[in-house]
């Protein structure tokens, strides 16, 4: 009977520390799990206390020394390495739960420790660099072989290295578009650009077949939404000189556009926004061109009653200037009892023509050295002074 | 308010003999306070390791930080700078819960044209296995929340890089 109570008491302490090696191996061989599940209902009914550890650890490593799981080997000799170094295990549970947690922090440090070396480390000097950086990328420091530092340096220290660098992630990089990479970009767009017409070879000839410019915006923008209101607006550019028009259909013109017109470049400049749609504007640029162009070829009833101010330049016949002029040339004539002269014989002279003229530079151009010295020998030539200097 | 404050420390002394004052009054008996605290970590015993970012107060920004977050809206002229702004800061809450932990620096946003770039610094707590999937969850669930296409382009570092000691 103490035999076989003694031996009762080997068996049970056998299987309680077995017991936990059984239910790890569940997991990993189902060739285990029958066994396993034989072992537990035996145990359950047996509570042991732990008798001298050794001798539980010695029958546990009895039993794998010779089997054939070393992985069962690795693991008796883990828990009983545990086992050893713990407080006795009351109970079969407690032993458990420490063999499950060992096992779980044993993988994480394998994958804590195991972490492959850089990239950088097995780049080739020649390598292409645009297979390393395709596209617009963030700054990778395991991808790029520079010893970069970026960053404001400690006291007495270096600025920061690359590894773990916001600052370096932070800047916008360009190491996609290195000139291979360009090169190979332009190769790739080169089959879907045409030619330039070789007609078109120079600005003049450009204006003479396309003399309307219209300007347009596109804008681009980092976000959600492409809509822009500025992009709706139209520009419209022509040079009058390439529009067909008489004297009279230009001043009405330029008198109807106002400020549109630039008078050093001849260039109106049409600008619509009042549509939504970039298209209305475009269409109603056009419109505008059209009906201020039909409209300076119409002369109205009431033009003619344009008056001396309304005239964009100085025009000398009928104007005071001349009938000042034509009445003191008269008078002159009177004195010297010359008669018989008429008014288109002294518009005719060579004199008036010449006062005529500087009048009207002087008027038109404004004061210069030369209009100015140009009048002064075409009055005294007029009033006939020579003798003045 | 700080005046009060104090009548109240000092009438815990018992020693000390104060005038009868009304509830609110000027007297100051404390210096005012007027520190700014804003993005700022206090030097402490020199225990506290700081990053490069957490170690520079804003005002180093355009001297010697750039920007976390980066788009067109706040140039002259440009339109939807505030929802740019709101975005970010969903984006950044987001990405600190998904990634518990996990972050060892702020979260870089670019933006470029309709797509947004989410540049992380992440520790290696979690298995490979975990991080793909977060990523991948992170990437779909921002996309369709933004309606337009995000990228996260997860960088893992051992330990968040220290810049000095606090």
């Amino acid at each position: 009977m103490a035999n076989k109570i003694n031996k009762l008491n080997s068996i049970s302490d056998f299987f309680s520390l077995s017991l936990p090696i059984l239910l790890l191996f569940q997991k990993e061989t189902n060739h285990f799990r029958c066994s396993a599940k034989l072992a537990l209902p035996l145990c359950r009914r047996e509570i042991s206390h732990a008798a001298a550890l050794p001798k539980m650890a010695a029958a546990c490593w009895v039993l794998s020394g010779s089997s054939r799981w070393p992985a069962l080997a690795r693991c008796c000799w883990r828990a009983e390495v545990a086992a050893y170094f713990s407080t006795p295990a009351a109970s079969s549970r407690e032993a458990q739960q420490r063999e499950v947690s060992t096992r779980r922090r044993g993988r994480m440090s394998q994958l804590i420790r195991s972490h492959i070396p850089p990239r950088t480390e097995r780049m080739a000097v020649d390598q292409d660099w645009s297979s390393v950086y395709p596209t617009a990328a963030a700054f990778k420091p395991a991808s790029v072989p520079l010893p970069i530092r970026m960053g404001y340096p400690v006291k007495g220290g270096v600025p920061p290295p690359k590894e773990g660098n916001l600052e370096l992630i932070k800047i916008p990089n360009f190491l996609h578009l290195t000139p291979p990479a360009i090169k190979k970009h332009c190769a790739a767009l080169r089959d879907f650009c045409t030619e330039w017409p070789s007609a078109l070879d120079g600005d003049e000839k450009c204006e003479q077949h396309f003399p309307v410019e219209i300007e347009t915006v596109d804008y681009v923008s980092a976000g959600t939404s492409i809509r822009n209101p500025k992009a709706r607006i139209v520009t419209l550019r022509v040079k009058l000189s390439n529009l067909n028009l008489d004297d009279h259909a230009k001043k009405k013109l330029i008198k109807l556009v106002g400020k549109r017109y630039c008078k050093d470049t001849d260039v109106l400049t049409i600008i619509t926004d009042r549509c939504p749609l970039r298209r209305q504007n475009y269409d109603y640029g056009i419109h505008l061109l059209t009906v201020l162009y039909h409209e300076s070829w119409k002369t109205e009833a009431w033009e003619s009653e344009k008056t001396e101010e309304d005239m964009e330049e100085y025009i000398w016949e009928n104007s005071s200037s001349q009938k000042n002029a034509l009445d003191t040339l008269l008078q002159i004539k009177a004195t010297e009892n010359v008669s018989n002269v008429t008014k288109e014989e002294l518009l005719a002279s060579e004199v008036v023509r010449n006062y005529r003229n500087s009048v009207i530079a002087l008027k038109n151009e404004g004061e210069t050295e030369s209009n100015m010295s140009q009048y002064k020998e075409s009055v005294k030539k007029l009033l006939n002074i020579q003798a003045l200097p | 308010m700080a005046a009060a404050m104090a009548v109240r420390a000092l009438r815990a002394l018992p020693h000390i003999r104060i005038p009868a004052l009304p509830a609110s009054c000027s007297l100051h008996t404390t210096p005012p306070r007027l520190k700014t605290r804003a993005a700022r970590v206090r030097v402490g015993k020199g225990d506290k390791a700081v990053t490069y970012e957490k170690a520079h107060p804003p005002h180093y920004i355009a001297h010697r930080k750039g920007w976390l977050s980066l788009h067109t809206g706040n140039l002259d002229g440009e339109r939807c700078a505030a929802q740019r702004a709101v975005e970010d800061s969903f984006v950044r809450r987001f990405l600190h819960g998904t990634f518990p932990g996990c972050l060892a620096d702020e979260a870089v946003l670019k933006r470029r044209s309709n797509s947004l770039l989410v540049c992380l610094l992440l520790l290696r707590r979690l298995p490979p296995s975990k991080l793909c999937f977060l990523l991948g969850y992170a990437e779909t669930l921002l996309s369709h929340l933004y309606k337009c296409p995000v990228r996260i382009e997860a960088q893992t570092v051992p330990d968040a890089a220290v810049y000095k000691y606090l």
